[in-house]
């Protein structure tokens, strides 16, 4: 356990914004030399932003960096090098034809400045690979060593500069379960040696085997930390899912109609380790909100592209009783009914460099309604986006500005503009509030309950548990490759949920 | 920061397809110094030449209906971000198709024989460049490596008909029996070369334009572009649109050789359209892929490869100047969109 010095690194009111979102609102936060802290949260809290910051790949718009004493301020990820600050990225930088020395050498002018010189840095590494009990081969191609070895490589290479302080982004998420031992192990041995580890995750297991301390953030802000032997999971969940919002009101009374979506057996792969949410089964039916929550990363991506008919199952059958029987493409199963809301929004949903109208016709460019002659009727386009523009209250300049130029908020009204604007039955909607500001959550969550009060059968995957409680009939949970439930949230608790996607 | 990159912006929108084509004159001008001599004549002989005379012209227009049919086809490909760097190959294969068969069927009517032949040219060029569409979606094979490796093939192709199957009667040259007049494309304005292949590139740039601009395909092809993933989700079949679109631009490429066969040369030789495909590249580039601003810059490519030669003989600057000319604009469209896509990629958008 380090003792209570002066911290090596500590952050005061870091403030990030970007339009239409603030990233990292106000975090503070310190690191003792020697610890290893866990920084958590879900996919957009802000854990990105701010390792960016430290990195120097961002700059803050507010607060202060304080390392060793010193105000930092770094503008290109060198300045936060040269400070000692050493971060491995969870995509590694490798250039795979290449060989771990090499790679290493690759990013340090010391070695390659005029003539390589290998040979004193592959004593360097040697001494210090076995100082570290870090087993790397260094003369391998990078490209045919596994990847433990190579996060391996990648925590070598960063080591290589001797930093004060070194980020581990998401680094568990690629590795088998005993490769996450090792890496622990080498953690812990780091911080033996004085450096400081941040470890960001969103996987409890990573904050209980490796971490000192965990500080959690969520919308930006630091909901909370603590010394790991006094947290419970359940209290972690709480403060990465917003569990201590207290549960909301529950929604009025209503009619639960027919069965539209059967899953059977399912089975897909997610992960780059070959894992598997396994023999799903569920049924939605008309007029119900089922929840889907579970902590991010857990195969919920997988499973609902497995549904909307964009990828393969591993196995199993999902069977859309509002369709023709035999056409499970996401093209037969749209006009049968079925709006899809995908959580990720500028991959998927939307094309940014084209007109909000041109991305209400990117999911309806079949319907007969936008053809005229042959053509695409654009001017039907505009109308209809004009209508929506106004109707979902959408800040935007016209129907024709690029939609890349609106606010997160505002993209995302029109996803849901354009996908409730074809009056389907059936609604699967992934993350849609994730990353929008009180105001638009909930104007999404109302037009939800709106359309669940009129019948439509909505499937609502989010790993915001506070908001499926708010809107859900029954919740189902993914954790550790297995879905638990559904069970109505009438006959479940708070807790009962939480202690689900905790995996335990 | 914001300042650099609205000009970059603004450069890439535009005005900048005029700045390109100035800048690229500016830096063949200091060739031309470095080559002692003055650039201000050598541009009065190239454009006094071809846009000064009416013969002059006319040569430009025929020299531009092949450039304009390969440009629009490689804006049909590069819309939907497929690089097809292989319209010469097309173009080759296009016309082997096209004169094979035209040879194949003399005494039949002009009527029949002519679209029959410049329809199988076009089919082959576009198979041609369907099969390099299909290696990219199906296997993921860089289509731009697949399409100069085919143009290869095609140039080979070419030198055995010409010198083989396809030799004419006489077998004295490397190149084939002249076409029948049934089987050729008719002079249109008497005293020039200018064909009735004008009237075909004239309604292929109006056919190209719909397809793009507005129809369910091009928007299609343009989503695609843009992104795949999107289109996926938006219900489209992103593999079948790329092969679709590369099999569209190769199959504009055959029409281009077909017609530059049947409407000038008559007969398969080697070299009968001297790296057309490359140029339309700049072509279609500077026409920023869209379809009714290809026959302008096709009209100036036209000038440059024709005016060139009167250049070499007047001034003694030589041919590959006008190389210097075109690659200069490949460049230029090649990084502007490169900072395009860093100036989305810096561009912050929600975390």
């Amino acid at each position: 356990m380090p003792a209570m010095t002066a911290p090596i690194l500590s952050l005061t009111g870091i403030t990030k914004r970007y339009p239409g979102v603030v990233a990292n609102d106000g975090v503070s936060l310190s690191l003792q030399a020697g610890e290893v802290l866990g920084l958590l949260g879900e996919n957009g809290a802000g854990k990105s932003t701010l390792m960016n910051i430290l990195s120097g790949l961002a700059t803050p718009d507010e607060g202060e960096i304080v390392l060793g004493g010193a105000t930092m301020r770094f503008h290109a990820p060198k300045d936060a090098l040269e400070a000692g600050i050493g971060m491995v990225h969870q995509h590694f930088r490798l250039v795979p034809t290449l060989s771990a020395l090499e790679n290493i050498a690759l990013g340090d002018p010391r070695h390659t400045r005029g003539r390589l010189r290998l040979r004193p840095l592959k004593a360097r590494l040697e001494a210090l690979a076995s100082e570290l009990n870090l087993s790397v081969p260094l003369d391998t191609p990078v490209g045919a060593l596994d990847i433990g070895s190579q996060q391996r490589i990648e925590i070598l290479k960063a080591l290589a500069r001797e930093p004060r302080i070194l980020i581990l982004d998401e680094p568990t998420a690629v590795l088998a379960e005993d490769e996450r031992d090792g890496l622990f192990r080498v953690v812990k041995r780091l911080a033996a040696r004085r450096v400081a580890v941040i470890l960001i995750s969103h996987r409890l297991d990573d904050v209980f085997g490796a971490c000192d301390r965990a500080v959690v953030l969520r919308q930006g802000r630091v909901a909370g930390e603590g010394r790991v032997a006094d947290l419970s999971r359940e209290a972690l969940v709480r403060l990465m899912v917003g569990g201590d919002v207290a549960a909301p009101s529950r929604s009025a009374e209503h009619a639960i109609g027919a069965p539209l979506i059967e899953v059977e057996n399912l089975t897909v792969r997610f992960g780059r380790g070959d894992r598997r949410l396994e023999d799903v089964g569920f049924t939605l039916r008309a007029g119900e909100i089922l929840g889907l929550a579970g902590v991010e990363g857990n195969g919920q991506h997988e499973l609902i592209d497995a549904i909307t008919g964009l990828a393969e199952p591993a196995s199993g059958r999902v069977k859309h009783l509002y369709a023709r029987p035999g056409d499970a493409r996401l093209s037969a199963l749209r006009a049968a009914g079925l709006a899809f809301v995908p959580e990720d929004r500028h991959a998927r949903a939307m094309v940014p460099a084209l007109s909000l109208s041109d991305n209400v016709l990117l999911t309806r460019l079949r319907e007969p309604a936008f053809r005229r002659h042959g053509l695409v009727d654009r001017r039907a386009a505009l109308a209809l986006t004009t209508s929506l523009i106004e109707r979902f209250n959408i800040m935007a300049p016209g129907a024709g500005a690029p939609i890349g130029t609106l606010s997160g908020g505002n993209q995302q009204k029109l996803v849901l503009a354009r996908e409730l604007s074809t009056e389907p039955r059936v609604l699967i909607a992934a993350q849609p509030t994730r990353g929008l500001d009180v105001r638009t959550v909930a104007f999404v969550q109302e037009r939800l309950l709106e359309r669940r009060d009129a019948g439509v059968g909505i499937l609502l995957v989010s790993s915001d548990l506070a908001e499926l409680w708010a809107l859900a009939d029954r919740i189902m949970v993914v954790a550790n490759g297995r879905l638990k439930g559904p069970i109505a949230v009438a006959e479940s608790s708070f807790a009962e949920i939480g202690h689900w996607m905790s995996g335990s | 920061m914001t300042h650099t990159l609205d000009a970059r912006r603004a450069l890439v929108g535009g005005g900048g397809a005029l700045v390109v084509v100035i800048a690229a004159f500016g830096v063949a001008a200091l060739f031309i110094v470095l080559a002692s001599k003055n650039p201000f004549d050598t541009f009065a002989v190239l454009f006094g030449y071809t846009l000064g005379n009416a013969i002059g012209f006319s040569e430009v227009v025929v020299r531009a209906i092949p450039l304009t049919l390969a440009g629009l086809g490689l804006c049909v490909a590069f819309r939907a971000n497929a690089f097809n760097i292989g319209a010469d190959g097309q173009i080759m294969v296009g016309a082997i198709v096209s004169v094979a068969l035209g040879l194949a069927l003399p005494g039949w009517p002009s009527y029949f024989a002519v679209p029959l032949s410049l329809l199988a040219g076009a089919l082959a060029g576009g198979l041609y460049g369907a099969l390099a569409g299909h290696l990219r979606a199906r296997y993921n094979a860089s289509e731009i490596i697949v399409t100069i490796m085919l143009n290869y093939v095609a140039l080979q192709l070419l030198a055995w008909m010409i010198r083989g199957p396809l030799q004419e009667t006489m077998a004295i040259f490397p190149r084939s029996d002249a076409l029948p007049p049934s089987a050729s494309l008719d002079v249109i304005i008497a005293g020039t070369r200018i064909h009735e292949g004008f009237y075909i590139a004239a309604a292929a740039v109006a056919l190209v334009y719909l397809l793009l601009n507005r129809s369910a395909l091009g928007f299609a092809f343009k989503v695609v572009g843009l992104s795949a993933p999107a289109a996926r989700y938006g219900g489209l079949k992103d593999r079948a649109l790329i092969v679709l679109a590369m099999g569209l631009s190769g199959g504009l490429a055959g029409l281009a050789g077909s017609i530059e066969i049947a409407g000038v040369h008559r007969r398969l030789q080697d070299d009968f359209a001297p790296s057309y495909g490359i140029t339309a590249i700049a072509v279609a580039l500077l026409a920023r892929l869209d379809a009714r601003f290809v026959p302008l810059t096709a009209l100036l490519f036209g000038v440059l490869h024709v005016g060139s030669g009167a250049m070499q003989r007047q001034i003694g600057i030589p041919f590959p100047l006008v190389w210097i000319i075109q690659g200069i604009v490949i460049l230029a469209f090649l990084y502007l969109s490169y900072m395009r896509g860093r100036a989305r990629a810096i561009t912050p958008e929600a975390v």
